[in-house]
């Protein structure tokens, strides 16, 4: 049981980190990004070729990945989200970013193929022993470094002028506009921004898992079900989200089988959503982010 | 008399379909309150929203210190001194009421600069310092408007559109606010606002304007629109009052 745990509140970083960036994008734009597991799995590719093509260690990869599909992110924005009528845009979300995660996967399957591929460097199965207990390292730098991007972000909205003109693009569009905040231009950032949390958690992901071009599709259901559970549009409710469900998947493969541990992520989001339709943090105003 | 700081002609603007505004002449002077009454749907937010860029005039002009701004953008305005605080609550309800301040400064690229404006208007507004670290959303709707007034301030403004400042607010509430939009006056500020209540409205204003199916069909002082028994008739609830409340 105590393993379990361990072992649920170390991945939920790593979720964490990914359902920041889909929860973000839609506290900013009210955008569904059902591309965010793609991003996550291209965020991993990228990682996996510096790795064997140039040696460079995954997490180093990190700075030169998110870069990349922050660049990415923004052009998604400008090309395919832009164009959408404020009205619809929530609606329409779904089917255009649902689009490109299939063109994500279509470019993803011809430059590195359907095969599995996994990171694997030398310390992926090293692990410290602590009052009997295992701890990998892999996971624990993993979560360390979920927790410096998650205080990046928070830092990022909360003290700066970007950050509060994002909150305020979030609380007020209008009233925001009004008082000089440039939407469009936010709106490309933060979208920017969330490919660039995919992409840091994405190269944490293919230390962690073997992943293919199709791996999108089991991701996204689970960062949809941490940020529903979580509340849509609040950041510190994809953390908890994260940890409530990774730490229940956890314990329930630990202590019972490994099989029931997939659908434990749905059994936890419809209990708490029967109770709470709006998810834990949810709020029926827009949100603060 | 002082030359207005914005002219009015001719402006014609609706959304979709059908024209709104259908000829508005209107004269806003520096450092006086400029009233807009009229029946819902005369068109008096409207009016607002084409002074702030948040719509584009279909004819006419709208002329701010000699320059044409119809075909400028809702930020270029706002860098002209033209700010504008729409109906109901305009706050962030989620930030606090200091980042509420510092985001009325939010063309405002210098740090320093920045904070000593907000520290400035806030001097005016107790509220503000009083609840600084309160989330706005918190605050009772007439401390709302007190902030939402000294965000008003904080770029040094020439002109403030006010829509319904009074909406929602209890009779005390509505007095400072009246009394705070009095003050904004005279700081030498022009303040163009557009108010339900009509009675209280003219009573703070220098200027009122009667708007009805998007033309402004009477201009006067306020005084002579609140003893004017046609208006009070339609607009007043058929008593005429002086400034000083007797009927």
């Amino acid at each position: 049981m105590v393993q379990g745990v361990i072992l649920g509140v170390l991945t939920a970083g790593v979720y964490a980190l990914m359902a920041s960036g889909q929860t973000l994008i839609f506290g900013i734009m009210r955008v569904v990004n059902m591309a965010q597991g793609a991003m996550v799995i291209l965020g991993a590719y990228l990682s996996y070729q510096l790795f064997t093509s140039f040696g460079v260690d995954p997490f180093l990869a990190i700075p030169a990945t998110t870069a990349v599909m922050f660049t990415v992110g923004v052009a998604v924005q400008l090309i395919f989200l832009r164009p959408l009528h404020q009205d619809d845009r929530t609606q329409l979300s779904v089917l255009v970013t649902f689009a490109v995660a299939l063109l994500l996967e279509g470019v993803m399957s011809v430059l590195w193929s359907t095969s599995d591929r996994s990171i694997n460097t030398g310390y992926v199965n090293a692990s410290w022993t602590v009052l009997g207990y295992q701890i990998s390292l892999v996971r624990l730098w993993a979560f360390l470094l979920s927790l410096v991007a998650l205080g990046l972000l928070h830092v990022l909205l909360r003290r700066t002028r970007f950050g509060r003109a994002v909150r305020a693009s979030v609380q007020n569009p209008e009233s925001a506009r009004l008082l000089g905040v440039d939407a469009d231009r936010i709106a490309a950032i933060g979208f920017g921004l969330g490919a660039a949390t995919a992409a840091a958690a994405g190269s944490v992901y293919g230390l962690l898992y073997p992943f293919n071009s199709g791996s999108h599709y089991d991701l996204i259901s689970q960062l949809l079900s941490i940020v529903v559970l979580g509340g849509l549009g609040s950041i510190g409710g994809a953390v908890v989200g994260s940890l409530v469900i990774s730490v229940s998947t956890a314990v329930v493969a630990s202590a019972f089988s490994p099989i029931w541990a997939p659908m434990t992520f749905f059994v936890v989001l419809l209990s708490v959503l029967l109770i709470r339709p709006r998810g834990l943090f949810g709020t029926a105003a827009r949100g603060a982010l | 008399m002082v030359d207005p700081i914005l002219t009015l002609r001719s402006v014609v603007a609706g959304y979709g379909a059908g024209d709104i505004l259908k000829g508005v002449d209107l004269d806003v002077r520096p450092a006086t309150v400029t009233c807009l009454i009229g029946p819902n749907g005369a068109g008096k937010s409207t009016v607002l929203r084409c002074v702030s860029g948040l719509l584009r005039p279909s004819r006419g002009s709208v002329v701010f210190r000699d320059e044409m701004i119809d075909r400028l953008s809702p930020r270029q305005r706002l860098d002209r001194g033209i700010v504008h605080v729409p109906q109901e609550r305009s706050l962030f309800p989620a930030m606090t009421v200091w980042d509420n301040l510092l985001m009325g400064g939010y063309t405002i690229r210098d740090r320093k600069r920045l904070r000593e404006r907000v520290e400035h208007v806030a001097e005016a507004f107790p509220v503000c310092v009083r609840r600084a670290r309160d989330d706005a959303g918190s605050l009772s709707g007439g401390e709302q408007k007190q902030v939402e007034l000294a965000r008003t301030l904080v770029l040094d403004p020439s002109l403030v559109l006010l829509d319904e400042p009074s909406i929602g607010l209890d009779p005390r509430s509505r007095q400072q606010v009246f009394g705070s939009i009095r003050g904004l006056a005279d700081r030498g500020v022009a303040v163009l606002l557009v108010e339900q209540n009509a009675r209280s409205g003219l009573a703070a204003s220098d200027v009122g304007a009667v708007l009805e199916t998007g033309v402004v069909r009477l201009v006067d002082s306020g005084a002579s629109l609140l003893a004017n028994p046609e208006v009070a008739r339609l607009y007043l609830g058929g008593l005429t009052r002086t400034t000083t409340g007797e009927t």
